[in-house]
Formats: structure tokens, C-alpha cells, sequence
């Protein structure tokens, strides 16, 4: 039974592109969609778990893009290697930037601020950085179909790169959960002074979440650079980061499937929004989105995880 | 536990079959209507035309005037009884919104040409914009009409583009000869000028408009200041400017740097014969006279359109314009004027000589180079009077207009023989 379910929730994801009429516009969509999610539950790490409100998801997301574009177009190189070290790169600055915070201490609102901050620094370096980005967006050469460059025009090529790159997070994330680190972070989330009295290294630990989380947003950015074509400083963009929190706390902090169900469902409608909207009344389907934001946040405060949680219970129970 | 595992189960079934019901109708729905449309001798009732333009975000102005614009052309044209030479088919307005950004110009693309199926696409204003959407037409061969302008988009080798507005660096050097010609009516020279543009693609382009045509007549610029689109304070470049003592001052603005550069000149007390503008966007428009005020008085920048351009239809026009939104149709509504009725043209052409495929790509494209307009609403839209297409997609017969605020009006001043009134010049 269990597995005959898994069997066929795999099937449909593999096969989501051919539902979709192997439409390039709404396979296009489902992947920017699996994209945040993805960003949603790599903030799992860092938000759901070590309870840090970070904020900075478009600096990791921005460098990402940045490294994999600048690797493809001046030294063509693989897309595949540009992820893997803009991914590290993001590491990097996250190190840099983290360890000192954690070190001295920034929490709650400090900490949300210092990583939004870090978003707008990080696009003004690379406004001025003119020999890497500057102000003018710079154009991956176009490819019919090179899997192993990174750049395809049909979309679906980015769906599955999107899908398994969301499985890996996932599996991480569960892995996490049930494991040592995962009791280490939630234990520095609910009362930090104690974790830290019991003898677990904080700082390591919230680094250590840190860490994950930028690598595999900075992953994000590099597949949205490669599948858009191209890459300018105002994919360091601070909404990103809002929107990620936002949805997760909105789907449950600290819950595992909440947010990124809620993240599928959520941005799902905005586009939906958008695409009927965003022609006819511009800027109407934004006002939409915050209503049902607003909305779900006067219902249900402690977010939509909980009530999907005793939803299961009751189906359950009959 | 296993009860716990069970209830899930059950759930999650029912949630798989659920989902995978409604994506396999999707799906066929899909396929049925992928299926549609490959008969290419059906016969043509609608063309299915895009228009990208930032409808949201920084460049908002500029775009409702467009959409504004093409909804009213559009209009005209099905009451007109439509395209004749293909029974009278209708043009079907299809409006995305850019939000101002690359990336959503290029989902809007993705979305016409892959969802709505769209024949023609116009757009999308900003030039940077319109590369991305190039990436998603040109393989599919649907034609772009831009109505944007850096001279690359042309420069390219892209196949499926038309471009009628001036390019870019045509706007820069009008603003030079309109100057120049301005001072030597006084017996005056240029003799230090200064650049000032954002550092945007348009900004860069625009400007070295600017300086090559300086550059040509043997005149240095003493300083080129570039600044960020997302300016906040104006101050140190009005500074900047000062310190270099210029006589006139050539400025490439976008909107809201456009209203900040004519504020700060003002309260700063910026002294200099002249400024003039390049680009058709900012300082010399209604929505930006209505933002500065007087701070843009006598201040002038280079249009793609002339709305005093004195024909029987343009009046009209611009009359129907005004009565409907209240302003001035400038630089944004006018490119939409002359590329629609274009668009109208060459579908005209199309449906005579490729009755069997006339909205196929290749086919249009043809028509689009064969067409040479002299009369008809295109050609009495446009500045010089004249369409024909190059190679490339650009218009050989471009050229602007200069238009100048006096009396908190815009007025056209250049070209001189065609002027409404003479440029007041020096500044006081």
C-alpha cells in the first residue's frame, strides 16, 4: 500500500511536464513554483528548526546566479560545476557573515534585519562590480539542448533539474529532522540558554544550519539564472527572502510539510492571480495575495500545519 | 502506529487520484487544442497580438500609456471592419504585464507564445526586457514589434523583429544637433559640455548617442556622470556638475530620476545655458511636468513621436487620446500608434499574397520588408513620415523630434521648419 502511494505521487511528478501538455509556459511556472519551495524548505534549516528568522534567502539566491551565469558566459564553464561553486561561494559569505553574528550574539528581529541588510549590500557590490555584474543584465549564449552545459530551451529540462534538486532537500531536511542535529536546533530554538547550559555547541550548530540552507538557495539561484538566460544584481532581491518566511510561518513554523505545502498552494494561486489579473487591473492580484496572507494569518496565527496536521487526525479517526 | 500510517494512506490515495484525474483531463484538453490549430489553410478569424509592457513596478508610466495607447488603436482598427484582405479578421489585444523586470518579460513571452499562441508580439518598452523575450519568439518564429530602442536589439542577427521608433543612439545625437543648431542661431558654440545619464542599458546607449555626435563635431565632453535608475537624492551629481562648469548640460533620465535631476537643478541652483534630454523618456512629458512642475520649465528631450505632427488623422488621434485619458499622448503612446497601424499593413499584405499561411513568421516577416508607407495612419504618425524597413528590422527613414516645456506645456521645437515654436534659449 505505502508503496504503491509513493509509486504513484513519483509518477505524477515525473510525468507533470507531460500533464502539462508539455506547455514550455506552464512547465515554466511549476518549476519557478518547485523553485521558492525549494528555498521554503531549505529555510526549514535555519527557520523551522534553529528558529533564526533569516531574511537573506536573495543574497544566497542572487549569488548563486551570479556565479553560475559568470562561469557559463566567460569561461564556459558547466553549469552543473557553476552550481556546485556558486553554492560555495554562498557558503562562504554566509560563514562570514554568520559566524560573527552568532558569535556575538544577534538574534530575533537584529538578526532578521542584518540578513535582509546583507541582500541590499550584496546587490549595490555587485552594481559597482562591473567586470563580474554591473547594471547591465549579461545573456547566456543560447543552447538548442546541452544537457551537460546546463541550458536547454524546453523547460522540462529545468523541471527535473528543479524536482530532484527539491528531493534532495527534502531528503536532507528529513534526515535532519530525525537526527542529532535536528534535536540540537530545536532545542536552541525553544530556549537557547538551556540548549547551551546541556552543553550543545550553539553556534556551531546554527552555523551549521546556516550553512546548509545558503548552499542549496545559492543552487536555486543558479537554475533560475541558466533557465531565464541571463543575470542581473536585481536577482539579489530582498522579496525572495520575505516571501520565503512569510509562507513558512504561514504554513506552521517548525512543521515539516506545512510550508511547503502551503508554499505549492500559495504561490500557485498568486500566479494564477497574476496571469488573469496582472493585465487587465495591474497590481490587483498583489492586493488578492495579501488579503488571503492576511487572512490566513487572523485564522489560523499558528499557521495552515497545524490544521492540515488535524485534518489527517480526523480522516483518521472515521 | 500502523493505524496512524493507515489514515495517511487513505488520504494520500485519495489526494494522488484526485490530482492525477485533473491532471490527465488538463492534459487532454491540452492536447486537443495543441492538436487545433497546425491546419494552416483555416481560415483566419482573430490575430492573436501580445503587448508586454510594465504595467507594475518602476517603469509603470511608461507602460499604461502603451497599453493605453494600443488598446485605443486596436480599437480603431476592428471598427474599421478589421484586417480586409483576411475577411475582415479582428485583432485580438492580449495584455501581460512585465512587473518592470527582465525575468517577468520573459515569463509574459513564455506565456504568449506557448499558452495564447500569439502571432505578433509588441513590446516591451524597456530594451533589456525586450532581449529576454527574444530568447522565447525568435524560435518560434513569432514576430516582436519593439518599441523599445538600444541600437543592439536590431544589431543582433535576430530574424523575427521589427523596430520602427529611432534607436537610442539616434536620440542622442539629435539632442546634440538640436543644440548645436539652437546656439548657432545665436552665434554660439558648445564649448564645455557635460553628460549625465543612468547606467541602465538605455542610459548607456543614449549617451554615447551623445558623445559620439560631440565627438564627431569636434567637441569634448568635460565630464560623463552615470548614477544609478534607482537614484534616491540628486545632490551630489548636481555637485558633480557644478564643479565641472559646463555650459550645457545633456542629461539621459529615466522617470522618477528625471523628476529628482529637475527638482535638485532647481533648489540646488544649477546655473547653465541649457539642458537638454535624450531618450523620449522623463522631463519634458505630461506625467512628468505634472510630478516636477515649473522645476522642468524650458528643459527639452528627443521623441520617438511628434503629437503636434499637423495630419488629418494624427489631430484626430491625439484629440481621441485626450478626450479618453485625459493627457497628451508622447513617447510611449506614440511608438504603440505608428507600430500598430503598421502591424495592420503588413497583415493587409499578408493576407494578399500568403492567403494559404499569412500569419505564419516567415511569411509576415516577408511583408513587413516589402511594406513602404508614405500615407495611411502609420506613416501620418510618424515624425519623419515614412516607413520602410532595413534588413535588420529598424526603419530607415527614423528620426525624432525635440519637444521643450514653456508655460508648463510640452511644445515642439525640432526640427526648426517643422517647429510650433522657436526653442527659448539660454535658460535664465
Amino acid at each position: 500500500m505505502r508503496f504503491w502511494q509513493l509509486a504513484s505521487f513519483g509518477g505524477f511528478l515525473l510525468l507533470l511536464p507531460l500533464i502539462l501538455g508539455l506547455n514550455d509556459y506552464y512547465i515554466f511556472l511549476t518549476t519557478l513554483i518547485l523553485l521558492y519551495t525549494v528555498i521554503v524548505m531549505a529555510w526549514y534549516f535555519i527557520g523551522g528548526l534553529a528558529g533564526q528568522l533569516d531574511l537573506g534567502a536573495g543574497a544566497y539566491h542572487g549569488l548563486g546566479a551570479v556565479v553560475t551565469g559568470y562561469l557559463m558566459i566567460y569561461y564556459n564553464v558547466s553549469g552543473w560545476i557553476g552550481l556546485v561553486l556558486g553554492g560555495l561561494a554562498a557558503m562562504g559569505v554566509a560563514f562570514i557573515v554568520g559566524f560573527p553574528s552568532f558569535r556575538f550574539g544577534l538574534k530575533e528581529v537584529w538578526y532578521a534585519l542584518a540578513s535582509l541588510g546583507l541582500v541590499l549590500i550584496l546587490q549595490k557590490i555587485f552594481l559597482l562590480w562591473t567586470d563580474v555584474a554591473g547594471p547591465l543584465e549579461r545573456y547566456i549564449p543560447f543552447r538548442e539542448f546541452d544537457p551537460l552545459y546546463m541550458r536547454a530551451r524546453a523547460k522540462w529540462f529545468y523541471y527535473y533539474i528543479t524536482l530532484g534538486l527539491l528531493l534532495i532537500t527534502f531528503y536532507l531536511a528529513h534526515r535532519a529532522k530525525r537526527g542529532k542535529l535536528g534535536l540540537y536546533l530545536v532545542s536552541i530554538r525553544d530556549e537557547e540558554e538551556a540548549a547551551e547550559m546541556l552543553g550543545i555547541d550553539t553556534r556551531r550548530y546554527k552555523l551549521v544550519a546556516l550553512l546548509t540552507y545558503s548552499f542549496i538557495t545559492a543552487v536555486t539561484g543558479g537554475i533560475y539564472a541558466s533557465m531565464v538566460g541571463f543575470y542581473h544584481p536585481i536577482l539579489f532581491d530582498g522579496w525572495i527572502g520575505i516571501q520565503t518566511a512569510t509562507i513558512a510561518i504561514v504554513g506552521g513554523l517548525g512543521h515539516f510539510w506545512g510550508p511547503p505545502l502551503t508554499s505549492v498552494i500559495l504561490l500557485s494561486i498568486a500566479e494564477y492571480l497574476r496571469i488573469n489579473l496582472g493585465g487587465t487591473i495591474p497590481g490587483l492580484h498583489q492586493v488578492i495575495f495579501g488579503a488571503i496572507l492576511i487572512t490566513a494569518i487572523l485564522f489560523k496565527p499558528a499557521g495552515i500545519g497545524p490544521y492540515l496536521e488535524s485534518l489527517i487526525e480526523k480522516v483518521r479517526k472515521r | 502506529m500502523n493505524s496512524r500510517c493507515n489514515g495517511l494512506t487513505k488520504l494520500q490515495a485519495i489526494v494522488v487520484v484526485i490530482v492525477l484525474v485533473i491532471g490527465v483531463a488538463v492534459g487532454g484538453i491540452f492536447a486537443i487544442t495543441l492538436l487545433q490549430p497546425t491546419t494552416p489553410t483555416a481560415k483566419v478569424e482573430e490575430i492573436r497580438v501580445g503587448l508586454v509592457e510594465p504595467l507594475t513596478g518602476t517603469y509603470a508610466v511608461f507602460g499604461n500609456e502603451a497599453k493605453m495607447a494600443a488598446e485605443l488603436i486596436v480599437e480603431q482598427i476592428n471598427a474599421q471592419g478589421g484586417i480586409k484582405s483576411l475577411g475582415g479578421a479582428k485583432i485580438k489585444l492580449i495584455v501581460e504585464d512585465s512587473k518592470s523586470t527582465a525575468d517577468g518579460a520573459r515569463l509574459a513571452a513564455e506565456k504568449l507564445v506557448s499558452v495564447d499562441r500569439v502571432n505578433v508580439i509588441v513590446g516591451a518598452f524597456i530594451s533589456a526586457h525586450t532581449l529576454t523575450m527574444l530568447d522565447v519568439t525568435e524560435p518560434n518564429k513569432v514576430i516582436v514589434m519593439a518599441d523599445a530602442l538600444v541600437d543592439y536589439l536590431t544589431a543582433r542577427g535576430f530574424k523575427y523583429i521589427v523596430r520602427l521608433p529611432p534607436k537610442a543612439s539616434v536620440h542622442g545625437a539629435t539632442a546634440v544637433d538640436f543644440v548645436v543648431g539652437l546656439m548657432k542661431q545665436k552665434g554660439e558654440k558648445i564649448t564645455r559640455p557635460v553628460l549625465v545619464h543612468f547606467d541602465g542599458l538605455f542610459g548607456e546607449v543614449t549617451g554615447d548617442g551623445v558623445y559620439q555626435r560631440l565627438r564627431d563635431l569636434g567637441i569634448k565632453l568635460v565630464d560623463r556622470i552615470k548614477y544609478p535608475t534607482d537614484i534616491t537624492d540628486m545632490a551630489p551629481i548636481i555637485e558633480r556638475i557644478k564643479a565641472a562648469e559646463p555650459d550645457v548640460v545633456f542629461v539621459v533620465p529615466y522617470f522618477a530620476d528625471s523628476v529628482l535631476f529637475a527638482k535638485a537643478v532647481k533648489t540646488l541652483g544649477l546655473k547653465v545655458k541649457f539642458i537638454a534630454a535624450a531618450g523620449g523618456t522623463g522631463l519634458a512629458d505630461p506625467d512628468s511636468i505634472k510630478a516636477a512642475g515649473d522645476a522642468v520649465e524650458l528643459m527639452t528631450n528627443t521623441y520617438s513621436y511628434d503629437p503636434f505632427l499637423p495630419t488629418e488623422y494624427n489631430k484626430k488621434l491625439v484629440e481621441d487620446f485626450r478626450k479618453r485619458y485625459g493627457k497628451l499622448p508622447t513617447e510611449a503612446a506614440g511608438i504603440i500608434f505608428y507600430t500598430l497601424w503598421t502591424l495592420k499593413e503588413g497583415l493587409e499584405l499578408s493576407g494578399q499574397k500568403y492567403p494559404q499561411d499569412p500569419l505564419n513568421g516567415d511569411n509576415l516577416m516577408a511583408c513587413f520588408m516589402e511594406l513602404d508607407l508614405k500615407s495611411g495612419p502609420a506613416a501620418e504618425t510618424y515624425p519623419t513620415g515614412r516607413i520602410k524597413l532595413l534588413p535588420n528590422g529598424d526603419n530607415m527613414y527614423a528620426g525624432a523630434v525635440v519637444l521643450q516645456v514653456q508655460g508648463g506645456k510640452p511644445v515642439l521645437v525640432y526640427p526648426f521648419e517643422k517647429a510650433q515654436a522657436s526653442a527659448i534659449y539660454p535658460r535664465p
